[in-house]
């Protein structure tokens, strides 16, 4: 549940979600589920020569399984904090 | 396991023209959208259709031709989304992209060719609904059945121990098999290091007691440095 959580916090800022078929997709972070589907929203794709089709595209659905990377604001990221719940999240605690 | 775009034509008898549906595993319909056309990849239209939404799959049918259908499962929908820029596409519709198997004898020609077409190559979707302003409820509803088609969990992954390492000092306590000196113990549930399968990684790392000297505090060190020599 830790990046459930983490993800929710970030909700209003702006990501790139790289997807596993290198697809990389910026836009608004709209929201997020338990199962890290993401909606993103004034979306823009990172590489248009690839995907023509998703010129026309502004708000989307994506499905959490084929994310590959979610990338973050420099300073959306608080480094220590991430660390220790993630320990303390594998830890079962 | 994943099937991407397949053919779909198995319509009940009853004369509505619905497809048939998987009710015995819980499939449910969620929404029908009369006058829908597809696009498949980079093939013409077709039209005219209806899309039915269940809560496993997309199916879309054929109005003339009843031996013609779709289907995607939404495990396969990698993205969805509402395209409205008449340069991308003629009309509005819902662009969906579908998650495909990588082949190495991949051939991209094959999706254009309408004489051999291999459905499960297709990684886009568009369907065009004739009322444009159904596609922010056609939306909604592919984010529903999104949502209803998480990634199955397979069992054994649960009660398997993930072995994280967060940092060097673990690299030592992870004896396991290969140390056959260690010999701790004989019974393979209590040698250190090995989770009996119960604990999580909590075990091994609550054991270890770092009695250093060097991580004490500047200041007990100070204190400390007089009575060094007995440590």
């Amino acid at each position: 549940m830790l990046f459930f959580s983490y993800f929710k916090d970030l909700v209003g800022q702006e990501v790139t979600v790289e997807l596993k078929n290198d697809l990389a997709i910026r836009g608004t972070l709209h929201s997020v589920d338990q199962y890290l589907n993401i909606k993103l929203e004034n979306t823009k794709v990172v590489d248009q020569d690839k995907y023509p089709h998703m010129l026309s595209v502004r708000n989307c659905f994506i499905r959490g399984s084929v994310v590959r990377y979610v990338q973050l604001p420099k300073d959306g990221v608080d480094v220590d904090l991430l660390h220790d719940a993630a320990r303390r999240e594998a830890r079962g605690g | 396991m994943v099937a991407g775009l397949r053919e779909f034509a198995l319509r009940s008898r009853d004369g509505s023209g619905k497809p048939v549906l998987d009710e015995s595993n819980g499939e449910e319909l969620m929404h029908v959208q009369p006058s829908v056309a597809v696009a498949l990849g980079n093939r013409p239209v077709e039209s005219p259709g209806t899309l039915y939404i269940t809560s496993r799959k997309l199916i879309w049918l054929s109005d003339v031709d009843m031996a013609k259908g779709y289907a995607v499962d939404f495990l396969s929908i990698s993205l969805h989304a509402v395209s409205r820029d008449p340069e991308a596409y003629s009309s509005p519709c819902i662009y969906a992209q579908i998650e495909v198997e990588e082949d190495e004898d991949d051939d991209d020609s094959d999706t254009e060719s309408t004489e051999v077409l291999d459905l499960s190559k297709i990684r886009e979707m568009r369907l065009v609904p004739s009322d444009s302003t159904q596609l922010e409820t056609m939306f909604d509803v592919f984010c529903e059945c999104a949502e209803l088609n998480p990634e199955p969990v397979e069992e054994e992954e649960e009660e398997e121990v993930h072995n994280w390492v967060f940092s060097a000092d673990q690299m030592d306590v992870r004896g396991g098999d290969e140390d056959a000196e260690w010999q701790i113990s004989q019974s393979p549930t209590s040698v250190i290091g090995h989770s009996n399968g119960d604990e999580g990684l909590a075990q091994p790392m609550l054991e270890l007691q770092i009695n250093d000297q060097r991580f004490e505090d500047a200041e007990e060190m100070i204190h400390e440095s007089e009575t060094k020599d007995h440590h």
